[in-house]
């Protein structure tokens, strides 16, 4: 944990000692802020983290709730259990309705989620919670029973809860967020799973929105459907936009706005509508900041520009990834590859190999098809003819993350990097398993890369580049597809990049196919051409031999 | 049957002029506008509340429009102003800030009571063999219509029409060509929200009519512009009436009829499941 958030922490709990002292009322509000403050953390677990909108976070702790009532009534069920139990309903729930919008990009979550909290409300809450009618309200073991020791509880949760995902922030998973906020194509490009990277970010919070509920019928006796209306989703949404809900002072910040903030307007005798606009103006202000939240601009911690750093924890064990072995020469083979949209035809019949060890050239003109090819071979585009093999391998049908997962490694046109991360911590990430100290400055080293703690923010694009192709080199695959890699480089970056690529193929048993239109680097480079034009191949060979012909030079200069 | 699917015409109707509406905006500005129901329900009130207030009852529906189209014309001066750049998730999350602050200011307001609203053309009746269709329902069905073909014949035929649809397509490549793009997305987000005024204000009469269930519109609005691939006009149209029948439907059953609300939910998981069956990509490389 950092200093920031020890203090933090420390101060969080000498806030609550502070509060028992003062009158019940003040540990009822205290209780209630905590209690949002959860909620905020679940916001921004979903939007912060992973970068999805998520409109059923207070639906979440309605079921949280319902169960924890349900128990307290028809069970003998201890209360802290009753509300882990009550937490992990709301998880499979949360998996079923995040399941329809994994796979496509966007807001199609924010409109499902949206859709569900006026549902379940309309159809289960509206009904009434368990205890309510028979008034037989959630019982709270003797410690916890006053509001100040109540509070002392709301304050225990959240501080574990709170640990518990700065604890995740630093790991392997954590970072898979910051990743699919960031590109969803350059996490899959990196052997994640997108789908799961983001149903663990919506079952994380929809565990954490439904501990906050339990708490909430406990602290209410049991809850009734205005407790967890719709339109209070949205209210914690927006206010976990406005602070940052990510950030533990955010979390804390929002469950100050969420619980004393209306009671010092009602004191002001302002009405406390006022305060759900004023979240409104505050996060639409931040957004159009481009910034992550309230916290960030008042904690002095951090670079305008980049956000938040994340520093993954170093991990143990044997080298769990794939390995090339020099000794076998496979070959990666795309066959008949044929792509229409529509009537226009990208690629048409197309055969390219590249044998590992060897580096194959694919040029050609502007929208030639030579990005698609990559993303057909890489899995990002589904080709309506053809088939691609490694070895014996069939690949077709198979995700972008599994490709990559196989060895098949890619960069892409525009840099994907994740700017959150440390350099060595991208390259650890991206590499897929273990990868100690000596090889990330091995791969910096080879490559001119920045120093490992360097954030990536704060490096150039050319440096991001080279980045991403450390962060395929460190996960040691067996074919790598480099989208081309000197677009933006200064002709000395470009020379040496050439320089370094050359060396590739032997030290790391690499098969490499790059797209490029820079001559020079692909004459230097290359042990074979492909040039693609209107989609069909219209020359191969020895890369002198192709840039002679007179075909390749009518289509790259119509003459 | 016949009966059933003539009482949902006013219904789909109203359904699909706010799906349209969901579509134009995201099409033409990218924009997939949360606040786009509320916008519609504030209208609503604003002429309810002028129309207690004694202002004649044909102005006090047109000023509900205009105050509709202004506040919606509003939110998109916010969005070109300061979302210009910004991807849709961002400018579809500012107007959820925006639905929460309309959706509150509405509130105190118009308060959270359901309102009497006259019903439009209260004597206007159509008789069809054994059919009769209301005022509501003729105003609806030939808002669709009338909008339907005003949104084709203007992006097909007009020049304004064709720029709009380059700059759906290529923003900055339009702006470059000296598009006036603030202005033109201004005025698609005006006639957007004037559209949602209507249609909110023609279901208005014939349903359960707070604000906040009025600004919950946005959920069938949004089953039928999902169904439409927030691309299609034509599929978004037939789908809210599609969604209405099958709502009107359930009502009729009574084991199932208090979970109308449900059916957008139910349409909107379908339309996802239904278009997850490829994994889809950004497009950018």
């Amino acid at each position: 944990m950092r200093r920031g958030d020890l203090v933090l922490f420390g101060s969080v709990a000498a806030a609550t000692v502070l509060f028992t002292l003062l009158p019940p009322f003040w540990a009822f509000l205290a209780s209630s802020a905590f209690i949002s403050a959860l909620l905020v953390s679940s916001v921004g677990v979903v939007y912060g983290r992973a970068g999805m909108v998520s409109l059923c976070q207070v639906t979440f702790a309605g079921i949280g709730g319902w169960v924890v009532g349900y128990l307290g009534v028809a069970t003998a069920v201890p209360y802290p259990v009753a509300l882990v139990l009550g937490a992990l309903a709301a998880v499979p729930v949360g998996v079923v309705i995040g399941l329809p919008a994994l796979r496509l990009r966007g807001v199609n979550l924010a409109v499902v989620t949206l859709g569900f909290a006026v549902a379940v409300s309309s159809v289960v809450f509206v009904q009434g919670f368990p205890g309510a009618r028979t008034n037989d309200p959630v019982t709270r073991p003797g410690l916890v029973a006053g509001e100040r020791g109540f509070m002392v509880f709301t304050a225990a949760v959240f501080l574990v809860v709170a640990a518990a995902l700065l604890a995740i922030k630093r790991t392997r998973l954590g970072a898979a967020w910051e990743a699919v906020r960031h590109s969803e194509r350059a996490t899959a490009a990196l052997g994640l799973s997108v789908p799961f990277i983001k149903l663990s970010a919506f079952a994380v919070s929809a565990f954490v929105a439904g501990l906050a509920g339990g708490l909430l019928a406990a602290q209410l006796g049991f809850l009734n459907a205005r407790n967890v209306e719709p339109v209070d989703s949205l209210v914690v949404f927006v206010i976990g936009v406005f602070v940052g809900a990510h950030h533990v002072g955010g979390a804390l910040l929002g469950g100050v706005l969420g619980s004393f903030f209306p009671e010092l307007l009602r004191r002001l005798s302002i009405p406390q509508d006022v305060g759900p606009i004023l979240f409104a103006i505050g996060a639409t202000h931040i957004l159009a900041q481009g910034g992550r939240g309230l916290a960030e601009h008042l904690g002095r911690r951090r670079p305008a520009a980049g956000g938040d750093v994340v520093v993954l924890r170093p991990e143990g064990g044997a080298p769990t990834r794939h390995r090339a072995d020099p000794g076998r020469d496979l070959v990666l083979r795309a066959s008949g590859i044929e792509v229409r949209y529509g009537a226009v035809v990208a690629l048409e019949d197309v055969d390219v190999e590249v044998a590992q060890g060897r580096i194959l050239g694919l040029i050609g003109p502007n929208g030639a098809g030579k990005s698609t090819l990559v993303d057909v071979i890489t899995g990002f585009h589904r080709p309506d003819a053809g088939s691609v093999t490694v070895g014996e391998t069939v690949l077709d049908g198979l995700p972008a993350h599994r490709r990559a997962r196989l060895g098949i490694r890619r960069t892409f046109q525009t840099e994907r990097t994740v700017p959150a991360l440390g350099a060595g911590d991208y390259l650890r990430l991206a590499a897929g398993g273990h990868l100690d100290r000596a090889e990330v400055v091995e791969l910096l080293a080879f490559l001119d890369g920045p120093d490992p703690d360097t954030p990536v923010y704060a490096v150039d694009t050319g440096t991001r580049r080279r980045l991403e192709i450390m962060g395929c080199l460190a996960a040691r695959p067996t074919f790598l597809l480099l989208d081309e890699p000197a677009a933006g480089l200064t002709e000395d970056e470009s020379l040496r990049l050439a320089d370094r690529l050359r060396q590739v193929p032997e030290r790391f048993g690499v098969g490499l196919l790059v797209v490029e239109h820079d001559i020079d680097l692909v004459a230097a480079v290359c042990d074979e051409l492909v040039v693609l034009d209107f989609g069909r191949v219209i020359g191969r060979g020895a890369p002198d031999e192709v840039l002679a012909s007179d075909v390749v030079a009518e289509a790259y200069l119509g003459v | 049957m016949i009966d059933t699917a003539i009482a949902s015409l006013t219904s789909g109707g109203a359904y699909a002029l706010l799906g349209v509406g969901l579509v134009l905006t995201y099409r033409m500005t990218g924009v997939l506008n949360f606040a786009h129901a509320v916008v519609g329900a504030f209208g609503t009130y604003t002429a309810i509340v002028a129309f207690e207030a004694g202002v004649g009852y044909g102005a006090a529906m047109i000023l509900g429009v205009a105050v509709a189209a202004l506040l919606s014309g509003g939110i998109g001066v916010v969005m070109a102003r300061w979302f210009a750049e910004e991807a849709t998730i961002v400018r579809s999350t500012v107007t959820i800030a925006i639905f929460l602050g309309v959706l509150v200011v509405g509130f105190r307001l118009f308060g959270d009571t359901p309102r009497v609203v006259p019903a439009l053309l209260p004597g206007v009746r159509l008789e069809v063999g054994t059919v009769t269709l209301t005022g509501s329902t003729l105003l609806s069905v030939g808002g669709v219509a009338v909008l339907a073909g005003a949104v084709a014949w203007f992006l097909a035929k007009t020049r304004t029409g064709i720029v709009l649809r380059a700059v759906s397509e290529r923003p900055t490549t339009a702006r470059l060509l000296g598009v006036p793009l603030r202005t033109l997305v201004v005025a698609v987000w005006a006639v957007s929200g004037a559209v949602a005024g209507a249609a909110v204000t023609i279901i208005a009469p014939t349903r359960t009519n707070d604000y906040a269930s009025l600004a919950i519109l946005i959920l069938p609005a949004l089953a039928a512009a999902l169904l439409g691939g927030f691309q299609r006009v034509g599929a978004t149209i037939v789908a809210g009436f599609g969604i209405a029948l099958v709502e009107l439907m359930g009502a009729r059953i009574p084991a199932v009829a208090r979970y109308r609300t449900v059916v957008p939910f139910l349409v909107i998981l379908a339309a996802l499941l239904w278009m997850q069956r490829k994994e889809v990509w950004d497009e950018a490389r």
